[in-house]
């Protein structure tokens, strides 16, 4: 596992203008608290390989509290901070359901892709409708580079992935 | 274009902010326009505000840790462009935080009346319903009216036992508070060992004598009975239930065969360790401001030993000398200079040469004189030897970094957690919490370090002098404390301090001087963009430096750490330290006000238990699992490792690896201080379990919506291999 790490950060790292990769996506709930989590749940995975100027995102959701509305890829300053939408996602407006989709990337694009400044994020019908500030939506997941996901308690010898570490800058 | 109207929306917030006070002031009311509530519903709110929310955001609503300020400038900020259907909403759904959406609608629709009135807004003659929609920014200015923060006119019941400047219980609840207090059952310990000064230094092997077990902070046991091989066997010896629930942090003392436990309202029980027959009870008191489980504020998480004496601080700022064999008062000090509602403690005590070392918690209101500060007890007669003010006043080492602010204006900086100690050196080393308050835009201290705020201090322990300080969390603004235990360690002839707070840092200091040493990142973290590698000064994001009140930002990891006071353990053996990990993370508003969303890359695993070897902060091992951790670690010669967490799983891994090796299912949260002791030759483990606290609690409670576990099952559990073993 560590061997798989470590050659998806040398060719990250070794960052020619364009290069093929593998990236993983976990979707989960967008900020709530008490008031909001009833409408604001679910979850989701998808896949993203790119060759350095496209990107093909693969995936499902499930367990969102109200019909999904649309779906996208959104582009950010820096991880887990929100940012804008730069592409459109075909999603179905149900509960859950397939991601999908194929873009161009610019080079702006493409180097948010390595630094794990791109995410996911599903919208739906009620989720939340009172919020004036901040993000708003249902569901959304950071991308990163493909990484060991190990299951409930078992341990991980040596590194583990962490963003900030195993993305590079810029 | 949904960003675009958001972008428009904080344009216009922005420039709102710009124009300075006046946005929160007369003009920006539509004076003579009533509020959609009466006075007979802020009457009634009043004393409802008394009674559920007081507790946390306090009577004069300028709010208090994880509770927002409720009034001024900080709740206009969030709360000037909503309506007061959703204040209703949020208060409704919500609140109170250990029981959100319990009380009637009557009770919410009067305290959502009382908040409106407490922020300028005028009563008229329409009774407030959930659906009333007004805009909060055109009847209130954020003003507090003369004496509305006085105590409502109802007299307030269940008081029993209380002290002066302690502010009233809340009388109902599905749960109840104590009612009798003092010496319940005096007890009669033969033979009882008084603690020396060199069994503090050197714990005998199968005591638990102070809160991390010894004064290097390890939490490490020699103890190896229970090891590898037949951990898998261990099974329960005896339980016992604490006499109230509440808030429950507790690290179990043993010495000598006697286990000493605090529980809910100061309630002090000695136990025979291998039974758990009751010794002797002192319900020290008063009652907790509220029954069931509560804030952070309402605890204590050690006691300490010394001669004959068992000492004990209280929440509510008091410290006793109990006699060890019999639970009988010798002496007891007020810690804060008694005041109403100003100061507590909860971080237990460290005893070193003969002193009672113990901090402060909610301590320092603005405009007052009261600080924070560190100080000493004669363990003998309770007598105050030294205090030490954890902020830089003016003239002090420091002092300009909080800018023009003056002294009754420069808060926080507490100290939550008990210090640790290097004999050799004479030097005691603590933790500091954040600058209050937490936002440097509602501090006032601009950019300033604010000095000795989230900072290691190293003080001598016969005087209060401090000898250095590093500030780990210059300026903080996000509530990321950096108060947690200090644990030193030797690496040949350098003697090291390490410890990691709520920004998941680990940071490796030289204990001698203060200097910094390395830095670690343990979890995802993106409010620091660099940590200079020689001085280790972080460097914040930029919209943190620039944060407005009515701005949200993100914040990774949020309150509930990274790290947080469930606190390492350090396997001396083999240079591990082994650490519990919250992987969660917030938007925050400026009044405190926050959202809470997954960490990126967590895939929704909010708990991790990592191990670094020390000499190179080499990762060793992690695991993570949905439930974050909420107990300490405590780890043994057998080479295992113990850990309790939030879905109410005590389990014991193996320190090399991280394998679990054995678990068990407890009665509600494992939340407090492992620990592990012996009594004739066998190895025991002691854990409590329990509810209350501040953001570890609170983040969890409200994301793993899969995740039941019943407010009540507050005990003590000790655990030993079979009989026939």
């Amino acid at each position: 596992m560590t061997s798989r790490l470590f050659l998806t950060l040398a060719f990250a790292v070794a960052a020619a203008p364009a290069f093929a990769a593998d990236y993983q996506v976990n979707l989960g709930p967008m900020p709530l608290d008490d008031e909001t989590k009833a409408v604001i749940a679910g979850r989701g995975e998808a896949t993203i390989s790119s060759d350095g100027k496209t990107m093909s995102v693969k995936g499902n959701f499930r367990g969102l509290p109200s019909n999904a509305t649309e779906g996208h890829v959104m582009i950010s300053p820096v991880t887990g901070v929100p940012g804008k939408p730069a592409f459109d996602l075909n999603i179905p407006k149900a509960t859950s359901g397939d991601i999908s989709g194929e873009f161009k990337l610019n080079a702006a694009q493409a180097a948010a892709l390595r630094s794990g400044r791109l995410y996911v994020q599903l919208n739906s019908e009620k989720a939340p409708a009172d919020v004036p500030w901040g993000p708003k939506g249902t569901l959304w997941g950071w991308i990163f580079p493909a990484h060991p996901t190990p299951g409930q308690d078992v341990p991980e010898e040596g590194h583990w992935f962490l963003p900030q570490t195993d993305t590079p800058q810029s | 274009m949904r960003n675009k109207t958001l972008l428009l929306a904080g344009a216009a917030l922005g420039l709102a902010a710009a124009v300075g006070t006046m946005a929160f002031g007369q003009d920006a009311v539509r004076m003579g326009r009533p509020g959609p509530f009466t006075q007979a519903q802020v009457d009634t709110g009043h004393q409802a505000y008394a009674d559920n929310c007081a507790l946390c955001h306090r009577a004069d609503m300028a709010g208090t840790n994880d509770a927002p300020a409720l009034t001024g400038t900080a709740f206009m900020g969030a709360w000037k462009g909503r309506n007061t259907d959703a204040l209703y909403s949020k208060i409704s759904k919500t609140m109170p935080a250990s029981a959100p959406g319990s009380l009637d609608e009557a009770t919410y629709t009067a305290i959502t009346a009382y908040i409106l009135r407490a922020n300028g807004a005028t009563p008229g003659t329409t009774a407030f319903t959930p659906s009333a929609s007004v805009g909060i920014g055109t009847i209130a200015n954020g003003q507090m009216p003369a004496g509305l923060d006085a105590a409502p006119r109802v007299a307030q019941a269940g008081g029993a036992a209380g002290a002066a400047g302690v502010p009233p219980r809340r009388p109902t609840s599905r749960f109840s508070l104590p009612t009798k207090f003092g010496l319940t059952l005096k007890g009669d310990i033969k033979n009882y060992v008084p603690v020396t000064d060199e069994m503090l230094r050197n714990p005998p092997d199968g005591d638990w004598l102070m809160f991390r077990r010894n004064y290097a902070g390890w939490s490490y046991s020699p103890l190896k009975e229970l090891n590898t091989d037949n951990v898998g066997k261990l099974t329960l010896k005896w339980m016992w239930s604490m006499p109230e629930n509440g808030t429950m942090e507790i690290t179990p003392m043993v010495h000598n065969g006697i286990i000493y436990v605090w529980g809910t309202g100061n309630t002090i029980q000695a136990l025979d360790a291998k039974t758990g027959n009751l010794l002797w009870e002192n319900r020290i008191g008063p009652a907790p401001r509220a029954p069931g489980p509560g804030p952070s504020t309402e605890e204590t998480r050690s006691l300490g030993f010394w001669g004959n004496y068992l000492f004990v601080n209280t929440p509510y700022g008091m410290v006793y000398g109990l006699d060890a064999r019999t639970g009988e008062e010798i002496w007891k000090n007020n810690i804060v200079d008694y005041k109403p509602g100003i100061g507590g403690s909860t971080g237990g005590v460290i005893v070193i040469n003969g002193k009672v070392l113990v901090g402060m918690t909610n301590c320092g209101r603005p405009g007052t004189d009261d600080h924070c500060y560190i100080s000493a007890y004669d363990a003998k007669t309770g007598k105050r030897v030294w205090k030490f003010v954890t902020v830089a006043l003016k003239g002090d080492p420091g002092g300009d970094s909080w800018g023009t602010l003056p002294d009754n204006q420069r808060k926080g900086s507490e100290t939550w957690i008990a210090g640790t100690y290097d004999p050799e050196l004479n030097t005691t080393y603590w933790g500091t919490a954040q600058a209050k308050p937490w936002r440097r835009d509602l501090r006032g201290s601009s950019t300033g370090d604010t000095n000795y705020a989230n900072s290691t201090v190293a003080l001598d322990p016969d005087t209060g002098k401090m000898k250095w300080f590093f500030q780990h969390g210059p300026g903080e603004s996000l509530d990321l404390d950096e108060v947690y235990e200090r644990v030193l360690i030797n690496h040949g002839d350098q003697k090291t301090l390490m410890t990691i707070g709520k920004a998941g840092i680990l940071w490796k200091l030289d204990r001698v001087t203060g200097k910094f040493i390395a830095a670690k990142e343990t979890v995802f973290q993106n409010i620091w963009k660099s940590i200079d590698p020689k001085t280790g000064r972080p460097d914040y994001r930029k919209d943190i430096v620039d944060q407005k009140v009515d701005q949200w930002l993100s914040s990774c990891p949020g309150p509930e750490g990274g790290h947080d006071w469930q606190a390492t353990s350090y396997h001396q053996p083999s240079d591990t330290l082994i650490i519990p990990l919250s992987q969660s993370c917030v938007f925050m508003l400026g009044n405190g006000s926050q959202t809470f969303f997954e960490m990126p890359g967590t895939d929704g695993n909010m708990g991790r238990l990592s191990a670094y070897r020390t000499a190179d902060m080499k990762p060793l091992w992690s695991f993570q699992q949905r439930a974050p951790f909420l107990t300490g670690v405590v780890s043994t010669a057998g080479n295992l490792a113990f850990v309790g967490d939030f879905d109410r799983v005590f389990r014991a891994v193996d320190v090399r690896n991280g394998k679990t090796l054995w678990k068990t299912r407890l009665g509600t949260t494992v939340q407090g201080f492992p620990v592990t002791f012996s009594v004739d030759g066998h190895q025991y483990v002691a854990v409590t379990t329990g509810l209350g606290g501040g953001s570890p609690e609170a983040k969890p409670g409200t994301m793993l919506t899969e995740v039941h576990r019943p407010p009540n099952g507050y005990a003590l559990f000790v655990f030993g291999l079979p009989d026939e073993n």
